[in-house]
């Protein structure tokens, strides 16, 4: 990737390699709760079928991974997992956050075991409300995620600092 | 009742009396009573539904050796404990708003469950009879622990499946198990300070932000809009 570190790479390429890059995200699945049923539902059943949006939901470890899909109930002890697997992705990465309980807490906004949010560990890139989210949200959420991924500036986010969480 | 209807419920009233008994879970109360002598504190029956045992917390081992050895019930169902104390933080399924923090009293009487308890905390254990299918015996037995000294005897020598439901309820309640082969916490992280189940342990979160009780209810189907909901919104605005 010697071009785009070099800074100067023509505006078509960048969007040829953006429109490769979204259209072939590999989505590793972190279910931690009734979420993930949702998110099975959307990344392995023919009924909304991901792989037609160019998401490959099987990847057999996080270091393949583009994306990560965390959804569920996320709780302290939980958290050094996340870090972990969020350091293990490589860069560029994407998390998407999927339900209420990752959002923020949710329904356990009171618990004395519950991450009041994902957020205050990796850097999210999209939220997906509901409790849980119908599939048809998850599909959504990818989509913005994809045109996110298609407004990018590869060269910027490869000059800049890579992404360290504390 | 008056005696004008006295003659007609005669007959009934000794059938009503009747009916409340459970000659099975009284012959195991009687078998263990006759084992522990004092130590059973207190009792209850319901009738075809269970039977739970106070004992002294010096012979909850004997009394759950007794009950697995001499009565032959082998299945451990479960291991926690009770913490009687109204919460201090007050959160009511039903009131309009948390008031609980305001309305706290802390010298208000503890209501205790069955058979009955004197202290705040009470470890409790559920032990039960798997070959005899009808009915399906089992036994609670319970024992009041001190404030000042949360410890009680381990089961795991008679049970090995006590050994996670004793560290749940050591982290969760603060209860030591003398004779517990590893107290180490089972659900929370390594670092995590203060039993959360116990009811004054502190939930930053309601501090922050009471618990805003039911704001939206709905009209069950079929009802017509509760006259009262108008008031209630007021009431919590």
């Amino acid at each position: 990737m010697g071009l785009v570190e070099s800074s100067k790479l023509p505006k078509p390429l960048t969007s040829l390699l953006n429109t490769a890059r979204k259209y072939s995200l590999w989505a590793y699945q972190w279910g931690l709760a009734c979420c993930a049923i949702e998110m099975g539902a959307a990344f392995a059943s023919p009924r909304y079928d991901v792989m037609r949006l160019g998401v490959i939901p099987l990847p057999a470890s996080p270091r393949q991974a583009d994306v990560v899909v965390i959804s569920g109930t996320v709780t302290d002890k939980m958290v050094p997992a996340i870090k972990r697997l969020y350091e293990q992705m490589p860069d560029p990465k994407y998390v998407i956050s999927m339900g209420s309980c990752t959002n923020c807490g949710g329904p356990y906004w009171d618990s004395y075991s519950v991450t009041k949010g994902v957020d205050q560990v990796v850097p999210v890139d999209v939220y997906i409300p509901g409790c849980p989210p119908r599939p048809e949200a998850l599909l959504e959420g990818i989509v913005l995620l994809q045109q996110r991924i298609g407004r990018e500036d590869m060269a910027e986010r490869w000059r800049g600092d890579p992404l360290v969480v504390q | 009742m008056s005696d004008a209807t006295g003659t007609t419920d005669a007959a009934e009233a000794p059938e009503a009396e009747e009916a409340p008994t459970d000659d099975a879970r009284q012959a195991v109360l009687d078998q263990i009573t006759a084992a522990l002598g004092d130590a059973v504190l207190d009792s209850h029956i319901a009738v075809g539904r269970g039977l739970w045992v106070r004992v002294e917390r010096d012979a909850w081992l004997e009394a759950a050796g007794h009950v697995r050895n001499g009565l032959g019930y082998h299945f451990f169902d479960y291991l926690s404990a009770i913490d009687w104390m109204p919460s201090p933080w007050g959160r009511y399924e039903y009131s309009a708003v948390d008031d609980g923090i305001r309305q706290f009293d802390p010298n208000a009487p503890v209501e205790t469950g069955v058979a009955g308890g004197d202290t705040r905390f009470q470890v409790m254990c559920r032990l039960a009879d798997i070959r005899r299918r009808q009915p399906h015996h089992n036994v609670v037995i319970k024992a009041d622990l001190p404030d000042d000294d949360l410890r009680v005897a381990s089961l795991v020598s008679l049970y090995p499946g006590a050994n996670w439901h004793e560290r749940e309820c050591w982290e969760m309640f603060g209860i030591t198990f003398d004779g517990h082969p590893g107290l180490r916490h089972l659900y929370l992280p390594g670092e995590f300070e203060g039993h959360p189940l116990r009811k004054d342990f502190p939930l930053l979160a309601r501090l922050v932000k009471p618990w805003p009780g039911i704001v939206d209810v709905e009209p069950m189907p079929g009802e017509p809009a509760a006259e009262g909901d108008g008031e209630e919104t007021e009431e919590s605005s």
